[in-house]
C-alpha cells in the first residue's frame, strides 16, 4: 500500500475493488509457491476447533541441517568439490598395495579439511539456530482464560487472539480486530518490508472494534475463511464470519510478520522498523503462522555467485592436474625402463607382483602411474579451498561488517556482507550499474537557488561546484548558516536579501512578489494537517512542487488551504513588516503538467479581480512563449539557467501573463468545450492551452537541488579515477537523469555526448498513427541509424588518446530495440567506450538486460547497486549486487551480496576492502601453488634416484601434515592481515585499483614466475640435501640413512616455505611472526615427540630417534642455515629487481609514503587563509565554471520517487496525474465540510 | 602409536584452530563499545572512568583487528635495505663458508675403487659368473698410501654406487616386528619375496637382510695387522630398540637363491652390527656405510695393505664398490660442496650488493 493513497481514500471493503487494486501491486519475491486451491478456515479463539486442521506452529527454522541430516548432507556438500573428491579417490587408492604411502597420508589432510569445513558449517548453522531461537522465544501476550498471558512466539497457534503493544513486532500474520485508537485504526511502520518510511494505516472492521479488553475478546468467536498461505505480500482475500454475518476482509486488516532477517537484527538492536507505532496496543487474531506467513513464504534462495578469481583458480588447478599427470607419466615411463632382473637385490626372479615384473613392462607403467598419483597428490593443495573460505569468511564478517568507515551512524547501519564468496571480486570491478533514486539521490528536493528579475539569489554551493572549485585548488569552506536562518527539509536556501521579508528592500521587489505568488499559487499541492506554518504538511504529486510551495512559505507566502476553486495564501508582506494578510485566490483553470507540454499553468483571479495566468515550466517551452521586449532580463535569466544546470540543479522558469477579462472568457469557453469532449481530450486540452500560454512575461527561475546522497560526486569521481565506468540505469525521465548525471559529474560539458532518444518528432508522429508494427519497425530503424551515426562519430575518438571523454544517454524505448540481437554489438561497442552511460526510462527487466549485456558481452566484472525492488533483477544479474540498506526496503538488500548504508561507502568497499581482498587472495592462491609445487617436486626429484619405484621420500605423517599444519596458518594470516598501503592512501590514489581490473596479480605470467621459483627451490632442497647426505655422519662416524636425510630435507622445506611467506608480506604484524615461528616450532615439537616415542602399538621404526641424532651433529645446523638462504636468495633478488626496475604502482606509493607514520587522511592540511574565501569570491569562482558550450539548463520536473515506486510495484509506469491531487482535494472537502 | 600420533596431530590442529578462533571471536562487547565510542567521538563530555575503560577497549586488539589497524612493521625493500641485507648475507656466509671449507679440508680421506681390480684379468669379461662361482677364492688386496697424517679414529667405509637401496620394493621388504620380537611375530608378509623358505620363516626376513653386504677387509700396516674396531658401528637407537636381544637368525640364506652375506645364528640380531648398519637403508643410490674404525694414527708415508674378500655381487647391475678411509671432525666427513656453496652464496651476495650499490649511487631511480 502506498502511503497517502491509503490515508486519504476511505476504506472500501468491497472485495472486488480491493482485489483489483491490489493485484496490480503484487510483489513477489523468490519462488512462487504453488497454492492449494482450498480455503483455510480459522476458528478464532478456539484451539480445539483449529486442532483438526493441524496448522503449522509459529516456530521458524532457517537452519540447513538438523542433528541427523548434518553428517550425510554436510559430507555430500563437501564432496561436491572436485578437490575433495579427488582426495577421496587418492585416499582409496592409497589403501591399495600400489600406494607408496600409508593411507593415512592422504586421509589425514582430507579428514582435517572435512572436519574443519563441517565445524564451520555447524557453527554457522548453530548461529542460525540461535537466531531462530531468539525469534521463537520472543514474548507476546496471548489471550488465555480471560486474561493476557505472556507466551513465546513459537507457542502461538493459528486462531489465537493476541495483543501487540506499541513498538512491538507482529509475531505472525494477524487479522486486526481492535485498536486503542479511535475508529479501530492502527499505524504500522513497514520500512524494511517495502522500503517506505512513512507510517501505514491499518483499520479493523467496524464489527470487531470492541474486542479490546480480555473480557470482551474472550467472547469473540469469529471464523476466518481465507486463501491458503501464499507469498504475495500485498494481497489478501478472505471473509470474517461473525454472528452469521459474512464480512469481507482486505489487506487493510492484515498485519504482516516481518522478515526474519530483520528480526534477527532487531533482536540485536541493529535495525528498527516493522512495528506498531502511535498506538497503545492492538488486538488481533493469528491467521498464518511460522513458515506460512507471507514473509517467510517470500524468503528466497539468493543465487550463489562464484567469484571470477575462483573460476580462474579452477584453471590453475586444472593446470596442476595436468602437471601431475605428466609428472606421473614421466616417472612411470622411467620405471618401465628401469625395472630389470639385473638388480638381483630387488628379488625379481620369481613370484614378482605385477608392478615390478620386468616381463610386463606396460603393466609396470600403468601401475606405477597409480603409485605416483598417490605419491604426488600433495601437488593439489587440498587445504586451499578451506583456507580461502576461512579467509573470506573472516574478511567479510569481521572486516567488512565491522568497518567503522562504512558504518552509518545516523541510521545505525553497518555494512553487511551477505555472502563471503565475492570479497575479491570487489577488487576487480570495472563497470558499476547504479540506480538513481535512493542510491545516488536522497529523493529529497530542496529549494536551493533562484533567479528573480535577472538577479541570482541563494548562496549555497552544490557538491559538483565544490568539486570543481576544489579541483581548481581552492579549498571550500562550508558556510556556517547561522542558527536563526530558516532551514527545513526541502528548503536549503540562504540569502539575507530575500529571507525574513528583506526582499522588500530589493530593487526588484515587485518581481519578487510576483515570483513568490507564482510559487504559492501555481501548483497542485494539497496542504495537510494544522494550518500553521510549522505544522503543515504538503502532499504533492512530486517533491519538486512541494519544495516550491515550501519555499513560498518561507518567503512569506504561506499557502495553507485549498478548496476546489480557491487557494488561500497568508501573505506576510505587504506594506508593513510583521503583518500578515490572508488572501484568497480563485483558481479558474489548471492547465496541467505533462511531459509533452513541460509546463503547468494556473489561471487565477485576485480578490481585486485581476486575472493572471501563472506558468512554470521548462526553459525551452517558456522562452518560446515569452512576449517581446525585456531581452536583457531574458538573456540574464538564460545565463543563470545554464549556470544552475551545470551545477546539477533542476530548473524551472516562472512566467505570468495578465489577462483581459474578455480575452479570458472567450478562451474559457474553448477550454470547457475541450474539457468535455469525449475524443482526444488530452490533445484538445493541449491545443487550447497553447492559445493562452503566450506572450508571457518572465519572472525568474527556480533551482531545486535533487539532493544527492552524501559524498556521491566525490565518490564517483574517485571511482572513475580508479578506472571504473558508471552506467546509471533509472526509471526517470531523460531530463532528470541527465541532470543527475551532471550533478554526479558523470556527464559534463567537456564530454562528447551521444543522446539516443525516442522523443523525436518523427517517432512521435509515427506513434500517433498507432500501428504497433510500424512503430516498432520505425523506431528500430531509427535507433539503428542513431547508433551507427554515434558509433562512427565515436570511433574517431577511440584511438585518439587525448580526445574528449564520451558519454552516452539512451532511453528505455530505444534500449528495447538496441538490445535486440542485431544492434546489441553496436550498443556494446559504443557503451564500453564511454566513460559513463545513462539509461533512462528503463524497466527493471531492462536494467538486468543491460547488466548482463556488459557482463556476458564484455567479460568484465560488473557491480550493480540499488535500493529498491525494481533493482532486484539488476542486482542479481551482475557479478556483484549491492543493496543500499538502512532507509529503504529490504528487497534489494535481500537479493544483494553486500549491503551498505550509503553510496559513498562504495569507495571503501571497493578501493579498500575489495582491493585488499583481491591482493590478499591472489597472494594466498599463489603461495599455495608455490608451496605445494616446491614440496612435491622434491619428491619428484627423489623419484629419479629411486629407480622410479615411487618410494616416498618423506614420512607419511610429514606429508600428511605438511599442508594442514606446518604451512597452514601463516598463509591465512597473510590472507587476513596483509596491507600494502593504508586505506587513506588507497583512496587517495584510486588509480591503484586498476591493477585489480587488469588482474595483474593473477596472470599466467605470475604463475609462471612462482612455478619457476618452486622448481628452483625444490632443486636446491634436493641437491643440497643430497650433497649433505653423501658424507654427513654423526660424531661416531655413522652415516645417515634415508629417513635421516628426509627429515633434514623436510626441516629445510618447512623453514624455507614459511620464511618465503614473510618475504611476500607487505606488512608484518606480530601475528605473522607468531604464526610463522609457531609453524616452524610446531614442526620441531612434532618431530621431537614423533621420533622420541615408541609404543608397542606403533613403533615408527623409521623415525625413531632421528631428530636427536641429527640435531647433535653440527652439519645439521650448517645445512639448515645454508639451504633456506640459498633457496630464497634468487627469490629475493627477483623481488628486489622487480621493485627496483619494474615496480607495481602500489610499490611506488609505498615508497612515496614509507616515512608516514600515521596517514591521517588524504585531505591534508590547507592553509587557513584560503578558508576565508568570501562569498563574493566564491560566486566569482562559480561564475567561472565551464559552461561556454552549455546547452544544458537543468530543466527537470517530475516525481521520481513515486514514479519509480509505482513502477516497481505494478511493473509498469504510472504517471502521477496532477488532477488527481486537485480532485482528491475537492473530495476531501466534500467529505468533511467545515 | 599411529593412533597416538594421529591424536597428537589432530590435537595440534585443533589447538591452532582454536587459537585463531579465540583470537577472532572475542566478545561482542568490544565491538559494541567501539561503535558507541565512535558515536561519542564528537561529543565533549567529561571523561569518566568508564570512558577511559572504553578508550582502552578501543585500543584493544580486537578493535584494531576489525578495523585492520593492527600495529605492523612495513618493510619496504628500498635500495639501502636491499644492499644492507645482501651485505649482511655476504658477511655471514663468506666466513662461515671459509671455516667450513677449512674443516672440510682438514678431513683426510682415502678412497679406492676395487670392484674391477679384484676380478682377475681372465674373468673380467664375465664378472657375474666369477662372483657367483663359490669355488673361486675371492681374496684380493689393495695398497693404500697415506699422504697426510691421519688421526685416530680412522673410519672405514664401504661405498656402493648405483645401488638402489631406496627402491620401493626393497625398502618395504623387511619386518620390523620380526626383527624385534623374533620368529613368531606376525607381520612378515611385507618381507616378500624372501619371507620363508621351505615353509619356515626366515629370520631376518626380507630383501634387505637377504642382500646383506658381505665383503670383509683386514688392514695390515707394515707387518702388523691394524686393529679394526667393529663394535659400535650401528646406531645405538637401532640396536636397543629395533633389533631384538633374543632374536637369533634362523633359516637365513638357506635357500637355493642366495643374495648376500650370512649371519651367525648364535649371535642375537641386536649384536649383528653389520646387519643393523646395512638395514638402515641409504637415501640415495650412491652411499657409504660404516665398516669399522682403526683406532691407531696413520703417519704420512705409511702404506696400508688391505686384504679383502670380494664376495658381494655388484657386477650384475654395474655397481661400483669402493673402500674409504676417512678421519672425522666436527663437520663430519669431507664435504666441499656445502662449504663451496656457502662461499658462493656469500660472494654472490656481496657482488649483488656492490652492483646494487653502484646502481644506487650512479643511477638513482
Amino acid at each position: 500500500m502506498s502511503g497517502w493513497e491509503t490515508v486519504n481514500e476511505p476504506l472500501k471493503s468491497q472485495p472486488g475493488s480491493s482485489s483489483r487494486r491490489t493485484v496490480s501491486r503484487t510483489v513477489t519475491l523468490g519462488r512462487v509457491q504453488p497454492q492449494a486451491p482450498a480455503l483455510r478456515t480459522i476458528f478464532c479463539n478456539d484451539r480445539e476447533a483449529n486442532f483438526a486442521h493441524r496448522y503449522k506452529g509459529n516456530s521458524i527454522s532457517t537452519t540447513k541441517y538438523n542433528i541427523f541430516t548434518f553428517l550425510p548432507k554436510g559430507l555430500y556438500e563437501q564432496f561436491r568439490r572436485v578437490a575433495n573428491l579427488y582426495f577421496l579417490m587418492v585416499s582409496i587408492l592409497s589403501a591399495t598395495p600400489y600406494s607408496p604411502v600409508h593411507p593415512v597420508t592422504n586421509m589425514v589432510p582430507l579428514s582435517l579439511v572435512l572436519l574443519f569445513s563441517l565445524i564451520k558449517e555447524a557453527f554457522e548453522d548453530w548461529q542460525r539456530f540461535q537466531n531462530d531461537n531468539a525469534i521463537n522465544n520472543t514474548l507476546v501476550d496471548v489471550l488465555q482464560a480471560q486474561g493476557w498471558k505472556t507466551l513465546q512466539w513459537r507457542k502461538l497457534q493459528v486462531g489465537d487472539i493476541i495483543r501487540v503493544k506499541q513498538d512491538g513486532f507482529f509475531p505472525a500474520d494477524i487479522l486486526l480486530l481492535a485498536s486503542t485508537n479511535a475508529d479501530g485504526v492502527c499505524y504500522i511502520e513497514t520500512a524494511n518490508l517495502d522500503g517506505e518510511t512513512n507510517l501505514k494505516i491499518r483499520k479493523a472492521l467496524e464489527k470487531t472494534w470492541d474486542y479490546l479488553t480480555p473480557e470482551k475478546a474472550c467472547e469473540f468467536k469469529g471464523e476466518v475463511q481465507c486463501e491458503q498461505p501464499n507469498n504475495s505480500l500485498y494481497t489478501f482475500t478472505g471473509n470474517l464470519v461473525i454472528n452469521n454475518q459474512t464480512l469481507p476482509l482486505s489487506p487493510n486488516q492484515i498485519l504482516l510478520r516481518v522478515f526474519s532477517e530483520c528480526l534477527s537484527s532487531i533482536v540485536s538492536n541493529v535495525v528498527k522498523g516493522c512495528s506498531l507505532k502511535n498506538t497503545d496496543f492492538i488486538v488481533g487474531a493469528v491467521i498464518f503462522t511460522g513458515h506460512e506467513t507471507k514473509v517467510m513464504m517470500n524468503s528466497m534462495n539468493v543465487p550463489s555467485k562464484r567469484s571470477t578469481l575462483e573460476r580462474r583458480l579452477d584453471k590453475l588447478i586444472l593446470a596442476l592436474f595436468s602437471t601431475l599427470f605428466s609428472m606421473c607419466l614421466l616417472g612411470a615411463m622411467g620405471s618401465g625402463i628401469f625395472i630389470d632382473r639385473k638388480y638381483f637385490y630387488l628379488g625379481l626372479r620369481q613370484n614378482v607382483e605385477d608392478q615390478f615384473n620386468p616381463s610386463k613392462r606396460f603393466l609396470v607403467i600403468i601401475l606405477t602411474m597409480l603409485t605416483l598419483l598417490t605419491l604426488y597428490s600433495t601437488i593439489i593443495p587440498i587445504s586451499l579451498y578451506v583456507s580461502i573460505e576461512t579467509i573470506k569468511f573472516i574478511q567479510s564478517s569481521q572486516f567488512i561488517n565491522k568497518d567503522l568507515n562504512m558504518y552509518h551512524a545516523e541510521t545505525n547501519t553497518p555494512a553487511s556482507a551477505r555472502t563471503s564468496n565475492l570479497n575479491e571480486e570487489l577488487g576487480q570491478v570495472e563497470y558499476i550499474f547504479s540506480d538513481k533514486t535512493g542510491t545516488l539521490t536522497r529523493n529529497l528536493m530542496e529549494f536551493f537557488k533562484c533567479s528573480i528579475g535577472g538577479e541570482i539569489y541563494g548562496t549555497g554551493m552544490t557538491e559538483i561546484e565544490k568539486g570543481v572549485t576544489e579541483r581548481k585548488g581552492i579549498k571550500v569552506q562550508e558556510v556556517q548558516t547561522s542558527n536563526d536562518s530558516v532551514r527545513e527539509k526541502g528548503f536549503n536556501f540562504y540569502d539575507g536579501r530575500l529571507l525574513r521579508g528583506a526582499w522588500r528592500n530589493e530593487p526588484n521587489h515587485d518581481a519578487c512578489k510576483e515570483f513568490f505568488r507564482c510559487l504559492a499559487i501555481c501548483h497542485t499541492v494539497l496542504p495537510e494537517g494544522d494550518e500553521s506554518p510549522a505544522k503543515i504538511k504538503y502532499q504533492a504529486a512530486s517533491p519538486d512542487e512541494a519544495a516550491l510551495v515550501l519555499a513560498a512559505k518561507n518567503f512569506g507566502f504561506f499557502f495553507y488551504r485549498r478548496t476546489p476553486s480557491m487557494i488561500y495564501v497568508r501573505e506576510s508582506h505587504v506594506e508593513r513588516m510583521g503583518k500578515t494578510q490572508d488572501t484568497s485566490y480563485e483558481i479558474l483553470n489548471v492547465l496541467e503538467f505533462n511531459s509533452t507540454r513541460k509546463r503547468q499553468s494556473v489561471v487565477c483571479r485576485y480578490p481585486d479581480g485581476r486575472l493572471v495566468l501563472y506558468c512554470k515550466g521548462a526553459d525551452t517551452v517558456i522562452y518560446e512563449r515569452l512576449g517581446s521586449g525585456n531581452d536583457a532580463l531574458n538573456k540574464a535569466t538564460r545565463d543563470h539557467l545554464e549556470q544552475f544546470g551545470s551545477a546539477g540543479l533542476r530548473t524551472l522558469c516562472l512566467a505570468y501573463r495578465d489577462l483581459a477579462p474578455d480575452l479570458y472568457e472567450s478562451w474559457n469557453e474553448k477550454f470547457i468545450k475541450a474539457k468535455s469532449s469525449l475524443r482526444d481530450r488530452e490533445k484538445k486540452l493541449d491545443e487550447v492551452a497553447e492559445l493562452i500560454e503566450k506572450e508571457l512575461i518572465l519572472i525568474g527561475a527556480t533551482a531545486i537541488e535533487d539532493k544527492l546522497q552524501e559524498g556521491v560526486p566525490s565518490c564517483i569521481q574517485t571511482l572513475s579515477r580508479a578506472g571504473i565506468k558508471f552506467w546509471v540505469l533509472t526509471g526517470d525521465k531523460m531530463e532528470t537523469a541527465i541532470n543527475i548525471a551532471y550533478a554526479c559529474n558523470l556527464l559534463n560539458n567537456e564530454m562528447k555526448q551521444f543522446i539516443i532518444s525516442s522523443e523525436t518528432d518523427a517517432i512521435r508522429e509515427v506513434e500517433e498513427r498507432g500501428d504497433q508494427t510500424e512503430i516498432a519497425h520505425f523506431i528500430k530503424e531509427d535507433v539503428r541509424k542513431q547508433l551507427k551515426q554515434s558509433l562512427d562519430e565515436a570511433s574517431q575518438y577511440f584511438c585518439a588518446r587525448s580526445g574528449p571523454k564520451l558519454g552516452l544517454v539512451i532511453d528505455g524505448k530505444c534500449l528495447t530495440y538496441a538490445l535486440d540481437s542485431s544492434l546489441r554489438i553496436m550498443l556494446l561497442t559504443l557503451g564500453l567506450n564511454c566513460a559513463s552511460v545513462v539509461c533512462c526510462r528503463v524497466s527493471p527487466l531492462q536494467k538486468a538486460q543491460v547488466t548482463s549485456l556488459v557482463k556476458k558481452g564484455a567479460h568484465k566484472i560488473t557491480l550493480s547497486i540499488g535500493d529498491g525492488a525494481n533493482d532486484v533483477s539488476m542486482i542479481q544479474a551482475a557479478h556483484i549486487g549491492i543493496g543500499i540498506s538502512g532507509l529503504e526496503g529490504m528487497q534489494a538488500v535481500m537479493a544483494s551480496d553486500f549491503a551498505i548504508a550509503q553510496f559513498r561507502f562504495l569507495e571503501d568497499l571497493l578501493l579498500v576492502h575489495g582491493r585488499w581482498s583481491y591482493i590478499r587472495l591472489c597472494k594466498v592462491v599463489m603461495y599455495f601453488f608455490y608451496k605445494n609445487l616446491a614440496f612435491t617436486l622434491t619428491q619428484f626429484w627423489f623419484t629419479f634416484n629411486t629407480g622410479f619405484s615411487g618410494q616416498r621420500f618423506y614420512d607419511d605423517w610429514f606429508q600428511s601434515l605438511y599442508n594442514v599444519i606446518f604451512t597452514a596458518l601463516p598463509v591465512i594470516i597473510v590472507g587476513l592481515f596483509d596491507k600494502d598501503i593504508s586505506p587513506p592512501l588507497s583512496k587517495k590514489y584510486p588509480e591503484l585499483y586498476k591493477e585489480g581490473i587488469r588482474n595483474k596479480f593473477f596472470k599466467w605470467r605470475v604463475v609462471a614466475v612462482w612455478a619457476f621459483f618452486s622448481i628452483y627451490q625444490s632443486l636446491v632442497f634436493f641437491y643440497f640435501i643430497s650433497a649433505f647426505s653423501s658424507t654427513s655422519r654423526d660424531r661416531s662416524g655413522k652415516m645417515f640413512g634415508l629417513w635421516d636425510v628426509s627429515t633434514m630435507a623436510f626441516t629445510c622445506v618447512v623453514v624455507t616455505i614459511n620464511l618465503r611467506l614473510l618475504m611476500m608480506c607487505n606488512s608484518i604484524t606480530r601475528w605473522h611472526c607468531i604464526s610463522v615461528g609457531g609453524s616452524i616450532l610446531v614442526w620441531f615439537m612434532f618431530i621431537f615427540l614423533y621420533s622420541g616415542i615408541t609404543t608397542p602399538l606403533d613403533r615408527n621404526e623409521n623415525m625413531y630417534w632421528v631428530i636427536y641424532i641429527l640435531m647433535s651433529t653440527p652439519s645439521f645446523y650448517v645445512t639448515l642455515l645454508l639451504v633456506p638462504v640459498a633457496a630464497l636468495l634468487v627469490d629475493f633478488l627477483y623481488l628486489c629487481v622487480q621493485r627496483w626496475f619494474f615496480p607495481y604502482d602500489y610499490q611506488i606509493i609505498q615508497e612515496m609514503h614509507k616515512d608516514d607514520i600515521h596517514c591521517t587522511g588524504p585531505s591534508g592540511v590547507v592553509g587557513s587563509k584560503q578558508q576565508l574565501i568570501a562569498d563574493e569570491e566564491r560566486s566569482n569562482e562559480i561564475s567561472q565554471l565551464p559552461r561556454e558550450v552549455s546547452k544544458h539548463s537543468g530543466f527537470a520536473f517530475d516525481s521520481p520517487g513515486y514514479e519509480s515506486f509505482f513502477a516497481s510495484q505494478s511493473g509498469k509506469y504510472v504517471p502521477p496525474n496532477a488532477w488527481d491531487v486537485a480532485r482528491r482535494a475537492s473530495m476531501r472537502h466534500k467529505a468533511t465540510p467545515k | 602409536m599411529r593412533f597416538l600420533n594421529s591424536g597428537l596431530a589432530c590435537g595440534c590442529t585443533l589447538l591452532l584452530l582454536l587459537c585463531c578462533y579465540v583470537g577472532i571471536r572475542t566478545p561482542k562487547v568490544a565491538e559494541r563499545i567501539a561503535v558507541v565510542e565512535y558515536h561519542r567521538e564528537g561529543s565533549e563530555m567529561p571523561e569518566t572512568n568508564n570512558d577511559r575503560q572504553r578508550r582502552g577497549d578501543r585500543e584493544s586488539a580486537f578493535y584494531l583487528f576489525t578495523q585492520q589497524r593492527l600495529p605492523a612493521c612495513k618493510p619496504v625493500l628500498t635500495p639501502p635495505w636491499v644492499i644492507t641485507i645482501y651485505l649482511l648475507i655476504g658477511f655471514i656466509f663468506v666466513p662461515v663458508g671459509l671455516v667450513t671449507l677449512r674443516a672440510s679440508h682438514s678431513v683426510v680421506e682415502i678412497e679406492e675403487r676395487y670392484d674391477i681390480e679384484c676380478v682377475p684379468e681372465t674373468s673380467r669379461t664375465d664378472k657375474v659368473s666369477y662372483i657367483q662361482d663359490d669355488s673361486i677364492p675371492k681374496n684380493c688386496s689393495l695398497l693404500f698410501k697415506v699422504d697426510k697424517y691421519m688421526k685416530a679414529p680412522i673410519y672405514i667405509y664401504y661405498q656402493l654406487d648405483n645401488y638402489y637401496q631406496n627402491h620401493r620394493r626393497y625398502v618395504r621388504s623387511r619386518s620390523d616386528q620380526q626383527l624385534l620380537h623374533g620368529r613368531n611375530s606376525r607381520g612378515t608378509s611385507t618381507c616378500q619375496p624372501v619371507e620363508s623358505n621351505n615353509n619356515r620363516t626366515i629370520v631376518p626376513c626380507g630383501l634387505i637382510a637377504w642382500s646383506l653386504f658381505n665383503d670383509t677387509y683386514t688392514f695390515i700396516r707394515g707387518k702388523g695387522e691394524l686393529k679394526v674396531n667393529r663394535t659400535n658401528i650401528a646406531w645405538k637407537s637401532d640396536r636397543d630398540h629395533k633389533f631384538g636381544k633374543n632374536v637369533y637368525p634362523y633359516n637365513f640364506q638357506n635357500g637355493t637363491w642366495i643374495g648376500g652375506g650370512k649371519l651367525n645364528p648364535r649371535i642375537p640380531l641386536s649384536d649383528q652390527e653389520d646387519l643393523i648398519v646395512w638395514m638402515r637403508i641409504a637415501a640415495l643410490p650412491s652411499f657409504r656405510k660404516l665398516y669399522g674404525r682403526i683406532e691407531e694414527d696413520l703417519d704420512v708415508g705409511d702404506y696400508v695393505n688391505v686384504k679383502l674378500m670380494n664376495n658381494y655381487n655388484t657386477y650384475s647391475f654395474g655397481g661400483k664398490k669402493k673402500l674409504v678411509l676417512s678421519t672425522s671432525n666436527w663437520l663430519g666427513g669431507k664435504n666441499d660442496f656445502l662449504a663451496l656453496a656457502y662461499v658462493f652464496v656469500g660472494s654472490s651476495s656481496l657482488t649483488i650488493a656492490i652492483v646494487f650499490l653502484l646502481l644506487h649511487l650512479y643511477s638513482r631511480r
